[in-house]
This record gives structure tokens, C-alpha cells and sequence, in this order.
């Protein structure tokens, strides 16, 4: 068990080495000078080549690779050309928003998705079924920053039940730190469930069809005892490995509400990098988002024999 | 059931706390929404727009933008200039105190203009001042403890400008505790209303009446005049995007968008608990040719497309009917905006046709780049594309990210472009944000040694009505070289909730928490 965490701790390297190198070359493909950015449209020549000066950007682009790299491997990752600011801590601290929502929100989405999914497999063919699946393909069809704004209007503007602007920490004040995430978690939470409940009720599908399930009902066990004992443990693997895959592009993906909801977190960070082309920030949030990646896949990976026995983690 | 009681009073303990303390946090507290988040404290020195507006909020300099656009004095008492020109004595006010209590000496003046002209510090305007710009100061000197003298090599009519530019800081005069002990910037102990609070990156900064302000008498006037801070606290919540904003600015989440969208303005205009106020700014907006481009360069098709636009219409239907045309490089809040700069040909499909007959054009399509990060842009082109095709004139608009064309204009890269330039606050400056030797500095769109000359000449002199001679004949140049066609100055329209009193914008653009105070009870 030990060894094959390492072995696959080992190979996330090769794997982040080559992430890091792809997206340093690629942000500095794409036109833009941050230095420009940085000084505007009135900024003289000289004053940009002094500033890209400053930043090492002058050097030729493998040199600079080096120098990161060299850094990068010993736990840092640069300062944001930005505002000066450490990257490592701030992709932590950035981190620790998204983290907190994209958590509470798949954990509600599997709390909703797989009793629905499971429900909807065994009434299959159902009023019942066709209600949860056309409900989970409407959720899963609506963009999340149109669901957003919505539920922004509704519950922040009109009824004013929660503020529509700010974060607190949990650490500050939890009952704070609620308010200001149940929209962003509520709306996660509904785009979520229609994607796990489709998973959750084909897999259930399959495993409705086998022939232990028939077994069990020629048992005499009840439908309850068929479906709890039998039925969602085997069900509920395949949905498992999309709920690693679903909080691996979460992590790295929620731009788009931490914009609308004005959070601080890691995607908000990350487009607002690309947009200001601020390289050290936006290499960092990738390398960071890869490792992410990787490690809840490896904790996904790992977690798997628990309600499948027949994988073994060896 | 006695479990059921506790969690009851529990839960309504804390849906009481949860209502009763954003009520209670934003008490005195005037919350203005900021775009992005700012740079840095350090005036002048890793900065943007954002960045400008909160630092003058706790700095000053030794002189300040008056609201139209002159120069008046700030922590000076008044500044007197040699007749040669090439000497400014900088009187120092006797009531002025730092954040930290320390009376506002010349010496603190040298302390920070010794940082700004250090060339490792990467003071924005360095070049304006060492020799490579507008002027060369050659020496500073502290006559005594409340006097200044800065000597400059030759006469600039621009030096104050410069000191008082926003981008440069306002060069303000900041204490030595701003800096810490390995001389390192830490936080802004300056002079100015108000003081530093906490700056939660990526959400807010947050300022602090400064209570022993020493305000100028008068009203307030552009960076100087009364400046009194009647608020506790000046938030401001960073919030990217302009639909959460406004959101928040409905709900009373926030106070005052300084910046409203065009396309929000109807909206706003229906409601009774919100008020806007238009100020015009002096940002240009206008469409850029490639004068060495194998097409445009023939200045009758330049010509053709001025006067194929209906100016009026695109203007009207771009900023929702805020801004006036105007085909003038210097904007209108300017007080060189004069008859010349205001004239306004009309539209006329034949002639333009006629013009492309003539130089040969057989509608070839012309590529006009554009960005969608702002709208205006966006739709400048877009209109320009529709009106210019009545004359036969193909445009394809190709939209790119803000950085992308920024990169593009600088490189000269293009055959038109849709472009925003940021306020130049002298018409010397605006003419030459645009004119100049291509092979030297591409971005320039504006070619012509002639009217670089007039333009430098308009550098040096200081009387005024000789530079609205040269300003108007640089104008007429321009219009007939038309190496771009100038649309209007940007108009800001402030939304502030109706409880925010003696909010307004100005000139510059960016927003102003003194003076201004909330009605309670609202």
C-alpha cells in the first residue's frame, strides 16, 4: 500500500515538471507584456524595458525556466509581478476559499445525487424517473454564472436574505463566513447533483440488472434491504471516481462564481494572472491546480477499494 | 423538547447576530467600489488607476489638479517661479501634520524626492524629470524648514503638471516611518485625509479618518481645496464584475460605483433610492489607422471614413446618449477646449465616396481590432463597422483580449484600431501621447515633423494664449492628416445611494471620499 502511494507520488513529478514547463512557455506565447500591462498606454519604451528588466523577463525564455524551476523546487515560487506578493502563500490562502466551497458543495451534491440516482434507477421508466432525470439534465445544462446571478438576484437583492458582496473566513466568524458562501455552495450544489444523479442512476442501472441483485430478491430480502445492501455500495464506486474527477476541476475551475460572488479564490486569482499576464502567478495556479489534481485522484484511487473490495489498492 | 428549545434560541442568536452585525459594521462607513485590486501603497511607484485613487486618499504632494484641470498649490502655501523660469520656490503650509503626529518639514520633502529620483525606486515619472522628458531638475535645496527651492536647467511650462500628476504619485511628500528600517516601502504616513486601515488583498482596503487633517478653507476642488474627511471609514470592496457591483450597489451592500456601465445608466435612471451624476473625464476614445499601411496610408481614405461615421449617432448610441461627439485630441473638460476643438463636420456618404474613387479603392477589407474587456471599444467598432459599409467601406472587427492589443498598439501592429486613451491633463501632453517618429516609437499614431515641433514649442512656453494658437493650429493639422478620428471624451456617471451626500465625480476620473458624508437614518 505504501509503496504504490510513493510510486505514484514519484510519477506526479515527470507529470508537474512537464505542466510547469508547457504553461511557462505558453503564457509567454500568448501576446502581452505585463510590464506594459503594469505601466499603460502613456508608459515610454524605456521605461518598459527597464521594468521587464526588473522582473528578468529580458532574459531568454529557458534561462528564466531555470531560474524558476531552480526556485520552484525548493518551495518557492516566485512574487507575483503584480503586487509584489509571495505566490506559494497566496495560492494557499486562495486555495483555502474555493477548497471550502467546492468541499461543502460536492458533499451536498453526493447527499442529494446518489439517493436520487439510486430512487430514480429503481423506479426506472417511472414518473418518478423521468422527473429526477429531466431535472438533472436542467441543472446540468444551466451555466453555473447564469444559475448564479439568478440566485444572486432572488436571495441577495430581492428577498435580501444574504449579502451580495464578501468573504469572511471561517475562522473569523462561521455564522459570517455562511452567509457569504450559501449562494456560491447552493449554486454548485444544484449544477453538481444534475451531473452525479445522471451518473449515480446508470451506474445503479447496471448494477439493478446482475444477476446477485436478482439473487437477493429470489432471497426474499426486502427491496430496501436489496437496494442499501446490495445495490448502492457497487453502484456507488464508478460515481466515486467522477466525484474525484468533478472536485479535481472544481478546485482549479470556479472562476466564473468566485467572479460573480466575488470570492477570493484560487480561479478568480488564476483569471485575473492570465488577464494581467502575470507569469509567476499564473504558473504557480497551474502547477498548484495539477498537484491538486493528482493528489485528490490519488486519494479517489485509494479510497476505491472501500466500496469496491474487488480492486484491490495494491 | 428542551433540546429542541436550546437549538431554537440558538439558531435565532445567531440569525440576530448574522442580521445586527453587517448594520452595525457599516456604520459612518462610505463604500466605494473598486474594479481591481490595487498594487501597492507606494505613490507613483508599481501603480495603476486603482492604485492612484486610494493612495491620494492619504498622501499629498506639494501641488494638486484643481477640478478644471490647473494646477493649485496643496502642502505648498504658494510656489513662486524665477522670471527666467528655471527656479520654483515651494512655500511649505505651518499647519501640516503626518499621520504620525510629525509636523510636515522641507526636509521630508527631500527625503521623498530623494526616493522618487532614485533610479532603482522605478518612479513612473523619472524620465519626466531627469532630462529624458518634459523637464530636468539640476537641484533641490531646503532654504529653511518650511521653504523648498527646485532648480530646473531650462524653463518648463509643464513641471507643476508633472508634480501633480496622479500617475506620478502626485509626487507626495511622505514621512520616513512609511519605510521601514532596511528601507523598504511598509505603509503611506502621509498627510492627506485619510490613513491607512487594513488591505485584505483581493477584497478590500480599508481607510481610516485621519482626524487631525489640516483642510485648506474653501470648497473642494479637484486633489486640493477642502478636503475635510467626514466619514469614519472608507471601504473599498474589490468586486470585478460590474453585474455583482450593482447588485450589491441595489441591496445597500455598497455606496457609491464611480464608474457606472453606459449600457446600466437607463436602469439606474428608474430608481428612486439611487442618483448619478455625470462628470465629463479626460479619457479619449476614437479609432486609429496604420498610417503605413499600404491601404490606409493614403489620406484621402483616412478622410473617407471621417466622414462616413455619423459621429453624433455612434456617440449617442455608445455611451447611452452621456457623452457629446467630439473630434478634438484634447477633451472637452479641457479649458483649451475651444471653438476650434468643437467643430463638428457633418456626415456626407458622397463625398467619402468620391474620395475612395479617387484614391482607388475597390473594397478591400480593412481590419479593425477591438477589445470586449471595454464595452465602448467593443462598440465603437462594431457602429463604425455598419456605417462605414453605407460608403462601401468593408471593416472586419477582430476582438482581442485587453493585454493582446495593448500589445498591438504599442508594436503598431495593426490597420485600425478601436482604442482608449487615459487622461493627458495638458493639451501638450495629449498631442503627444499621439504624434511622433514612427521608426522610434511604433505605438505613435500621428507621424508629422512639422506639428512635432509646434507641439515641443508648446512644451516650453507658458502664456497661454500663444499655446491656444499653437493648440489650434496643431488641431488643424491633425484634422487633416486625420491619422485617427477622435469620437468624444469619455463621460463617467457616478451611481451613489441616496444616503451618500456631496459624492461627484471630475476630470480625472477617479473617486473622491472627502468631503462627502452619509445621511443616517437612509
Amino acid at each position: 500500500m505504501l509503496s504504490y502511494v510513493a510510486k505514484r507520488l514519484i510519477w506526479t513529478l515527470p507529470t508537474l515538471l512537464l505542466v510547469g514547463f508547457v504553461v511557462f512557455v505558453i503564457v509567454r506565447l500568448i501576446p502581452g507584456d505585463p510590464a506594459q500591462i503594469i505601466l499603460g498606454d502613456s508608459a515610454s519604451p524605456e521605461q518598459v524595458a527597464a521594468l521587464r528588466a526588473q522582473y528578468g523577463l529580458d532574459r531568454p525564455i529557458f534561462v528564466q525556466f531555470a531560474f524558476w524551476l531552480g526556485r520552484a523546487a525548493q518551495g518557492d515560487l516566485g512574487r507575483s509581478i503584480t503586487d509584489g506578493q509571495a505566490v506559494l502563500p497566496l495560492l494557499i490562502e486562495r486555495f483555502q476559499v474555493s477548497a471550502m466551497i467546492v468541499f461543502i458543495a460536492v458533499g451536498f451534491a453526493v447527499l442529494i445525487a446518489v439517493p436520487a440516482g439510486l430512487i430514480a434507477a429503481w423506479k426506472q421508466n417511472s414518473g418518478f424517473d423521468i422527473a429526477i432525470v429531466a431535472g438533472a439534465t436542467l441543472l446540468l445544462s444551466i451555466p453555473s454564472f447564469w444559475l448564479g446571478l439568478i440566485l444572486l438576484l432572488v436571495f441577495g437583492l430581492k428577498l435580501g436574505w444574504v449579502p451580495v458582496i464578501g468573504y469572511t473566513p471561517f475562522s473569523q466568524s462561521p455564522t459570517q463566513a455562511l452567509l457569504y458562501i450559501a449562494l456560491p455552495v447552493v449554486t454548485l450544489t444544484l449544477i453538481e447533483t444534475g451531473v452525479l444523479t445522471r451518473m449515480a442512476r446508470a451506474s445503479a442501472i447496471e448494477v439493478l440488472r446482475l444477476e446477485y441483485v436478482m439473487h437477493a430478491r429470489a432471497k426474499g430480502l426486502s427491496e430496501r434491504r436489496v437496494l442499501l445492501r446490495h445495490v448502492l455500495p457497487n453502484a456507488f464506486a464508478p460515481t466515486w471516481t467522477v466525484i474525484g474527477l468533478v472536485l479535481g476541476n472544481l478546485l482549479g475551475g470556479i472562476a466564473v462564481l468566485e467572479t460573480v460572488f466575488t470570492l477570493p479564490g484560487l480561479g478568480r486569482l488564476l483569471v485575473d494572472a492570465i488577464f494581467a499576464r502575470d507569469y509567476p502567478v499564473v504558473q504557480g495556479c497551474l502547477l498548484f491546480t495539477a498537484l491538486i489534481y493528482v493528489l485528490v485522484n490519488l486519494v479517489v484511487d485509494l479510497c476505491y477499494p472501500l466500496f469496491d473490495p474487488r480492486v484491490s489498492a495494491s | 423538547m428542551k433540546h429542541r428549545s436550546i437549538i431554537l434560541s440558538a439558531v435565532a442568536i445567531g440569525l440576530a447576530g448574522l442580521i445586527a452585525s453587517p448594520a452595525s459594521a457599516q456604520e459612518d462607513t462610505l463604500r466605494i467600489r473598486l474594479n481591481a485590486d490595487i498594487r501597492s501603497t507606494d505613490p507613483g511607484i508599481n501603480r495603476d488607476a486603482n492604485t492612484d485613487a486610494v493612495v491620494l486618499h492619504m498622501v499629498e504632494g506639494l501641488v494638486a489638479y484643481c477640478e478644471d484641470t490647473s494646477v493649485g498649490p496643496l502642502l505648498a502655501k504658494s510656489v513662486d517661479v524665477s522670471p527666467d523660469g528655471k527656479v520654483y520656490t515651494f512655500n511649505l503650509r505651518d499647519d501640516v501634520k503626518f499621520h504620525n503626529g510629525a509636523p510636515l518639514t522641507a526636509d521630508d520633502v527631500l527625503f521623498s524626492w530623494k526616493r522618487y529620483v532614485d533610479p532603482a525606486n522605478n518612479w513612473r515619472c523619472l524620465p519626466e524629470v531627469d532630462g529624458r522628458g518634459l523637464a530636468k531638475v539640476v537641484n533641490v535645496e531646503a532654504k529653511d524648514a518650511k521653504t523648498v527651492v527646485f532648480t530646473l536647467e531650462k524653463p518648463s511650462a509643464l513641471f507643476l503638471t508633472v508634480l501633480a500628476r496622479p500617475d506620478c504619485g502626485e509626487t507626495a511628500i511622505y514621512h520616513r516611518d512609511s519605510l521601514t528600517s532596511d528601507g523598504k516601502w511598509k505603509d503611506p504616513i502621509g498627510t492627506g485625509p485619510f490613513k491607512m486601515g487594513e488591505w485584505k488583498r483581493g477584497q478590500y482596503i480599508d481607510l481610516l479618518r485621519n482626524d487631525s487633517y489640516a483642510a485648506l478653507p474653501g470648497k473642494r476642488d479637484g486633489h486640493t481645496g477642502g478636503k475635510a474627511p467626514l466619514v469614519a471609514k472608507v471601504r473599498f470592496p474589490i468586486i470585478p464584475d460590474s453585474s455583482a457591483a450593482k447588485a450589491a450597489l441595489l441591496s445597500g451592500g455598497l455606496d457609491v460605483i464611480y464608474d457606472v456601465q453606459n449600457s446600466d445608466i437607463p436602469d439606474y435612471k428608474q430608481r428612486k433610492d439611487v442618483t448619478l451624476r455625470e462628470q465629463a473625464t479626460m479619457d479619449i476614445n476614437g479609432l486609429l489607422f496604420q498610417t503605413r499601411d499600404p491601404l490606409l496610408k493614403d489620406v484621402r481614405i483616412r478622410r473617407a471614413l471621417t466622414l462616413a461615421l455619423d459621429i453624433p449617432q455612434l456617440v449617442e448610441t455608445v455611451t447611452e446618449g452621456a457623452s457629446k461627439p467630439s473630434l478634438s485630441i484634447i477633451p472637452t473638460p479641457s479649458s483649451y477646449y475651444g471653438k476650434t476643438q468643437a467643430e463638428l463636420p457633418k456626415r456626407d456618404i458622397a463625398a467619402a465616396k468620391k474620395l475612395l474613387a479617387e484614391a482607388g479603392y475597390n473594397g478591400q477589407p480593412i481590419k479593425m481590432l477591438a477589445t470586449k474587456r471595454y464595452p465602448s471599444i467593443f462598440d465603437m467598432a462594431v457602429l463604425a463597422q455598419a456605417m462605414a459599409q453605407e460608403a462601401g467601406v468593408k471593416i472586419d472587427v477582430e476582438v482581442l483580449d485587453w493585454a493582446t492589443l495593448l500589445d498591438r498598439y504599442n508594436k503598431g501592429d495593426y490597420q485600425a484600431m478601436s482604442f482608449s486613451y487615459s487622461s493627458r491633463l495638458d493639451p501638450s501632453l495629449s498631442f503627444e501621447m499621439i504624434s511622433g517618429d514612427k521608426d522610434a516609437q511604433p505605438r505613435k499614431v500621428w507621424d508629422n515633423a512639422e506639428s512635432r515641433k509646434l507641439m515641443t514649442r508648446s512644451m516650453e512656453i507658458s502664456d497661454r494664449a500663444q499655446r491656444q494658437a499653437l493648440f489650434d493650429d496643431l488641431e488643424a493639422k491633425f484634422r487633416a492628416d486625420a491619422p485617427m478620428i477622435v469620437l468624444y471624451s469619455a463621460v463617467e456617471t457616478s451611481a451613489a445611494r441616496a444616503n451618500v451626500q456631496n459624492y461627484s465625480g471630475w476630470a480625472l476620473g477617479q473617486p473622491r471620499a472627502w468631503g462627502v458624508s452619509l445621511k443616517s437614518g437612509s
